[in-house]
């Protein structure tokens, strides 16, 4: 039973593997990374590794695929490529593929092949159970846990940085997004009032949302009918 | 040697089998049951009769429904991605029969037939988790089947619902680290053996609540049933799909309710224990049903009562305070067990 799934397994996330590179829709690539995950998981699974099986689903397929899916279904779509990479870079690409390849081989063939006349590993249950992973993590992998907490910290701090900018950027403004932004008064603009959701940008009551100038930007003249009762001339 | 995970009790072969069908049917004739009731019971809470026509007091009315159903066209939109489309419905039944399977009706074997059987698909050591999963996965259905319409409602439902499942999911997931913290496992019979004496949902009413409003959202319920938003996105996600298809989603969404009952049952109305009563074994699958009707009833009444919450509204809410709530449930309750 083992043996017959890893043979339907192992080929599906190769297959999947190759076809995210390989598919030129980004959608279709994202989902066939989704494939190959998932297929990964089950080769988890035969390898009695249950907890980073489910985990695996859990966090890569159920969160950070979704998460793909969402933006490639929002931009993505047409099957041509936006930009290329340049020449020297597509050398780079080749040259770190290539390299990988004969790395993972050394190491298969240096550590695989001395398996192969014996037993292989013993099987322990108790081994990648949930109480013996967290014990490992919170004694022996300490500080890489705490590490790479730390960092998952510094990203979702930037990400809310970079997202609650005080004010939309202009079309053609140049302008440096500060953390200070943050404590900037009410009222001149988070991403939604700069859409003209709430007052926007102090003196701007009438900024218009055109296919010209952009979200956010100042009334323009063209809407403004010189008085100030608040109607505007329509075009 | 287990294939699958570490589980508390074996039956041989062809136990698993026949459970795998019972699961299964039993998944899907509890669907008949939970349209009608919610039906009937919307029907009252809406001063009106509910369905009354079809069979003796309307009880016939879901199978109708489902004949109608699959009597139906089956439609589909000429820009639609074929295969992606067919695929989804599937998804999203398959994932939400799937969560079923986790669903303890007793913790002890019971004796049937001479041949002591556990009344759940799958007690695993990491039974909670696998629930997770099989949502998270269950959320391609949705995600996949409104992108493949070819329709901008559809699209607009499907975005959404990318959004809101992410957002809920990390809340519902915090919720329930109380549980898992003061229960010590993950295993769904264990929690609910751990509650023998005291249900989870005293200790850890905030949880409890916080996991429920989750849910909510998860399920699609209202007051979060924006995915389907029928007054902005006509039926969202499911917009372009009859017949048959639609059909699967909407078994589905039931499957969904009814698995809610019973996971809230599980964690944190105490599964199949009774307080001061000690029944015998045979009654615990009925207790765990009781508890997860009175549950079912509670998502209905909601739906009742409150309007449908808007967009922004929904992401504000999950993220500012549905999670930080979560999180600092959690936090205290590790503090008070570590103290103890």
């Amino acid at each position: 039973m083992a043996e017959l799934l890893f043979f339907i397994v192992g080929p599906l996330a190769v297959i999947a593997a190759v076809g995210t590179v390989a598919l030129r829709n980004p959608f279709f690539a994202v989902l066939s990374l989704v494939v190959h995950l998932l297929a990964l998981a089950m080769l988890f699974m035969l390898l009695q590794a249950q907890f980073v099986a489910v985990v695996q689903v859990l966090v890569y397929v159920g969160a950070v695929m979704v998460l793909y899916l969402f933006v490639t279904a929002y931009v993505g779509g047409d099957a041509d490529p936006r930009g290329g990479s340049g020449p020297s870079l597509r050398w780079l690409s080749y040259a770190i593929g290539a390299s990988l390849v004969v790395l993972l081989a050394i190491t298969f063939i240096g550590s695989g092949l001395q398996a192969i006349d014996t037993r292989g590993a013993p099987y322990d249950p108790e081994l990648g159970s949930p109480g013996q992973i967290g014990e490992l993590l919170l004694s022996r992998y300490l500080v890489v846990f705490e590490g790479s907490a730390l960092l998952l910290l510094v990203a979702t701090v930037g990400a809310v940085v970079l997202a609650r900018r005080r004010r939309g950027v202009l079309p053609g403004e140049d302008r440096t997004i500060s953390a200070l932004d943050l404590f900037a008064p009410t009222g001149t603009g988070s991403m939604r009032e700069g859409v003209g959701a709430i007052n926007p940008v102090p003196g701007a009551i009438r900024a218009r949302i055109t296919p010209q100038t952009g979200a956010a930007s100042p009334p323009s003249a063209e809407f403004d009918d010189g008085d100030d009762d608040g109607t505007e001339d329509r075009r | 040697m287990p294939l699958l995970s570490t589980v508390g009790y074996y039956e041989p072969w062809y136990v698993q089998i026949l459970k795998a069908l019972v699961v299964f049917g039993v998944g899907f004739s509890l669907v008949p049951l939970a349209l009608l009731y919610e039906r009937k019971l919307l029907g009252r809470f809406q001063n009106r009769p509910g369905p009354n026509r079809v069979g003796p007091f309307g009880t016939l009315q879901p199978a109708a429904d489902i004949l109608k159903l699959l009597g139906k066209e089956q439609f589909r939109p000429t820009n639609a991605i074929g295969w992606l489309f067919i695929l989804s419905p599937l998804v999203a039944m398959v994932c939400a029969l799937a969560t079923f399977m986790l669903i303890p009706f007793s913790g002890a074997p019971q004796d049937i037939l001479g041949t002591p059987v556990g009344l759940y698909g799958l007690d695993s050591d990491i039974g909670l988790l696998i629930v997770f999963a099989f949502a998270s996965v269950g959320s391609y259905g949705v995600l996949l089947g409104g992108w493949s319409s070819a329709s901008k409602y559809s699209f607009l439902g499907a975005m959404r619902a990318a959004a809101q499942l992410i957002s809920y999911e990390i809340a519902q997931g915090l919720a329930l680290l109380g549980v898992i913290i003061s229960a010590g496992t993950l295993s769904l019979t264990e929690i609910v053996d751990e509650q023998s004496a005291l249900w989870f949902v005293i200790p850890q009413l905030v949880g409890a609540i916080t996991f429920f409003i989750a849910t909510l959202a998860e399920i699609n319920r209202t007051p979060f049933d924006l995915l389907e938003a029928d007054s902005e996105l006509v039926a969202g996600f499911m917009t372009e799909y009859g017949g048959g298809r639609f059909a699967l989603y909407y078994v589905a969404e039931y499957v969904h309710l009814i698995v809610a009952g019973g996971l809230f049952t599980t964690l944190f109305l105490g599964g199949w224990h009774l307080p001061f009563v000690d029944q015998p074994g045979w009654l615990d699958p009925f207790v765990v049903l009781a508890k997860t009707i009175v549950v079912v009833t509670f998502i209905v009444w909601i739906r009742a009562t409150l309007p449908k919450l808007r967009y922004d509204q929904l992401m504000t809410f999950g993220w500012k305070v549905l999670l930080p709530i979560a999180t600092v449930n959690a936090l205290v309750t590790a503090v008070v067990v570590v103290a103890w």
